[in-house]
């Protein structure tokens, strides 16, 4: 959607989607958090008005997701946001825009698996990849044997194992069609993670400035400002690296999102690790809000880990040629 | 193949107008680099050989000829008076193929800027199109032995006596200085202490009595750079760019740009130096079965995100100079980036290549020749330019805006 002066650019929309993401944080009930996303237009900023939606295009996601990363929300939103967009003119669309049902991504496992991993929350409504596009499915009225918490790396926002055993299918996407929602997702991903190590720096740098030893802040020490210099050049990196993926090239093609998935989720461990080494002891502390923000990171890559690889062996094959 | 020896503009393919597009411009630097890029030049050939000073010269002149270089440069002194848009798109097609090095990078993307920002309108007519058409080499004369990356330390000092001015001093690291007819000279006016105040630079003509250059062998065995010896030497007051402090001050806005901009094809020849060394693995057996790695696959993975975030960093200071924003410090992101990224590179093909001997394809051996180098010339990259400690500290003071550190 093509935006005119008169309209709402993405930047502004940036800092009302913070606001509105704060505010819905405060509620503990997942489902009451989600009703406060979609009552402020968030879960349907992608859907169609004709499901309830803003009809607005990904530009105006991106700032959503990375709000989401920075305040580690702890919903899905950036898969709910595709979702409500892909189903669109299907009632699943409008239930999603309007905060009813959960909806997620299952990044990790297959209709043919049987069983399929959640890493980024609870849901109630699961898109799970079935071999030629993917298949949503219903969750709601699953038994609780068919889902196993694994809280070791998260025990706050647990992973959740889920056996797809008879669960109800809502609705199907074409190949073309689950490609293209990968894509989008690939980048507001990417987003959401490198807001995640944007918190981070950002608490490291704050922390620097203002801790004193041998009667100056740590940010004056070489050293220190060195760690921060090479968190802000990567954070840097996927940033560029996700606003180029939003163009295409001078021929018109587009380019390929899952490098720009898997370099922000490296640079994002990189800088978040090196965040809570910046803080010391107070780092390594659970009051310290940082390790959230690393175990926010880490699922990322537990659910995305082996993209690099798969960008290697995609590039070995195109060099092949 | 053009002839490009030829002083005659290339009409063998027409230099698009740019109002057609940058895509236009684009296919264009493609299938003109594709006819006429000679086989001996190309690194991944197995007909490589060394060109000779005449042939780097000839190759780039036709570039210019063909629209492909001097892109931005305004049409009075030679340039084709296009935007970053339509260089970018060129160095997109410059970088995705194996083809050497600017043999007067210096002259291109330092010394012709600055005279661009503070020479005289004679230095401008005489120096600029010279430059494009490789009529003339530069050298730089910015590092001495006790100013590296402190230039407030440089001691080459220039006295104006008359009409003309009396350079002694000595230079060192001085890229290309047994080949260059013109360097680029940073001197001091005053004193040591006068530290950044004082600084004027000159266009001195290499051939000025009293220039000595000593070549120094580099890590790759090559003469590439020299120490250079200033003895008396006498310049006339034309040769000098801008006033004391003008010059230098220039310099630093313009190298704060061409840090960012300068040879834009870096991240698509990473990834064509990707393209080569899995080309040459594929033709080995032995070589073969260490692309089935799944570690070599992940390490070459993490590469393409690299180079792909370097291509992002690239475009997205283009976009910022188009929209008329300023980009700061900007450029010493890219350029810290770059470095490390390709010194990764460096080491992952020398790793790969380490198996090749004499049994070996012959493409294998020959790239194990290439990476090789490679590996070697990248240990300069970290170095040159700003050094990877400088970066950090512009990133830290100028980006971050943290406070200085003053012990």
């Amino acid at each position: 959607m093509n935006t005119t002066d008169t309209e709402l650019h993405p930047a502004e929309f940036a800092q009302a989607a913070e606001a509105a993401i704060a505010r819905a944080m405060t509620q503990t009930d997942p489902r009451a958090m989600l009703a406060d996303l979609a009552q402020a237009g968030l879960c349907g900023v992608m859907a169609a008005p004709e499901d309830g939606g803003l009809g607005l295009d990904l530009a105006f996601a991106l700032p959503i997701a990375k709000a989401a990363g920075r305040l580690r929300l702890p919903l899905p939103l950036a898969e709910h946001m595709l979702l409500a967009h892909a189903f669109a003119a299907t009632p699943h669309a409008a239930a999603l825009a309007a905060g009813d049902a959960l909806g997620s991504i299952a990044w990790h496992g297959s209709v043919q698996t049987g069983r399929v991993r959640l890493d980024r929350g609870p849901a109630d409504w699961v898109l799970v990849a079935d071999g030629a596009g993917a298949t949503l499915l219903d969750m709601r009225n699953a038994p609780a044997a068919a889902k196993t918490v694994q809280s070791l790396l998260d025990p706050d926002h647990p992973q959740i194992w889920i056996a797809l055993d008879q669960a109800p299918v809502l609705a199907q996407l074409d190949a073309a069609a689950w490609t293209a929602l990968q894509r989008q997702a690939h980048l507001l991903l990417a987003q959401t993670v490198h807001g995640a190590a944007e918190g981070a720096l950002q608490a490291a740098a704050d922390y620097m400035a203002t801790r004193v030893q041998f009667g100056r802040a740590l940010s004056a020490k070489q050293a220190v400002r060195h760690h921060l210099a090479r968190m802000r050049l990567l954070q840097e990196v996927s940033h560029a690296a996700i606003h180029r993926a939003m163009t295409r090239d001078e021929f018109g093609a587009m380019r390929d999102a899952r490098p720009v998935l898997a370099g922000a989720i490296q640079n994002a461990v990189f800088v978040t690790e090196k965040a809570i080494h910046l803080h010391g002891g107070m780092g390594f502390t659970w009051e310290l809000p940082l390790h959230r923000n690393l175990r926010m990171v880490r699922k990322f890559d537990a659910a995305f880990g082996s993209l690099a690889r798969d960008v290697g062996r995609t590039f070995i094959q195109s060099a092949s040629v | 193949m053009v002839d490009a020896r030829s002083d005659a503009p290339d009409h063998t393919r027409p230099i698009p107008d740019p109002s057609a597009g940058a895509a236009v411009y684009r296919q264009h630097a493609r299938d003109w680099l594709a006819a006429n890029l000679p086989d001996f030049m190309r690194t991944d050939s197995l007909n490589w050989r060394e060109a000779t000073l005449q042939e780097h010269c000839d190759w780039e002149a036709a570039l210019y000829r063909a629209g492909l270089a001097g892109m931005t440069w305004p049409k009075a002194y030679g340039g084709h008076g296009l935007t970053l848009r339509e260089h970018l798109a060129v160095n997109k097609e410059i970088g995705a193929l194996p083809m050497p090095e600017s043999a007067n990078s210096i002259g291109k993307e330092l010394a012709g800027p600055i005279i661009m920002t503070v020479g005289t309108e004679e230095q401008k007519t005489a120096f600029l199109p010279a430059i494009l058409r490789m009529q003339e080499i530069w050298c730089q004369g910015f590092s001495e032995p006790d100013a590296g990356s402190d230039l407030a330390r440089l001691r080459t000092k220039a006295v104006q006596e008359g009409g003309h001015w009396r350079i002694n001093g000595q230079k060192i690291w001085t890229s290309g200085a047994a080949k260059a007819q013109y360097c680029l000279l940073l001197t001091r006016t005053g004193s040591v202490e006068d530290r950044h105040r004082g600084l004027l630079m000159f266009a001195v003509p290499m051939q000025t009595p009293g220039i000595r250059v000593v070549p120094i062998t580099s890590i790759d065995g090559k003469q590439s750079f020299a120490e250079v010896f200033f003895d008396d030497v006498i310049v006339p007051d034309s040769a000098r760019l801008g006033a004391p402090d003008e010059g230098w001050s220039a310099a630093i806005r313009v190298l704060s740009i061409e840090r960012a901009t300068n040879r834009m094809y870096r991240p698509w020849r990473f990834a064509c130096e990707l393209r080569q060394m899995i080309a040459a693995c594929q033709s080995d057996a032995q070589l073969r079965a260490a692309l089935e790695d799944g570690d070599v696959q992940r390490q070459i993975g993490e590469l393409v995100c690299a180079v792909d975030g370097l291509k992002g960093l690239v475009e997205w200071t283009v976009d910022c100079l188009m929209q008329g924003d300023a980009i700061g410090a900007r450029g010493s992101l890219t350029k810290l980036y770059w470095s490390e990224c390709h010194q990764r590179f460096a080491g992952l093909a020398l790793a790969l290549m380490a198996q090749v001997g004499p049994h070996s394809s012959r493409e294998a051996q020959r790239a194990q020749q290439v990476f090789t180098h490679t590996y070697l010339h990248a240990r300069a990259e970290t170095i040159y330019a700003g050094t990877t400690e400088v970066q950090l500290d512009v990133i830290a003071q100028r980006i971050l805006n943290l406070p200085r550190d003053t012990a």
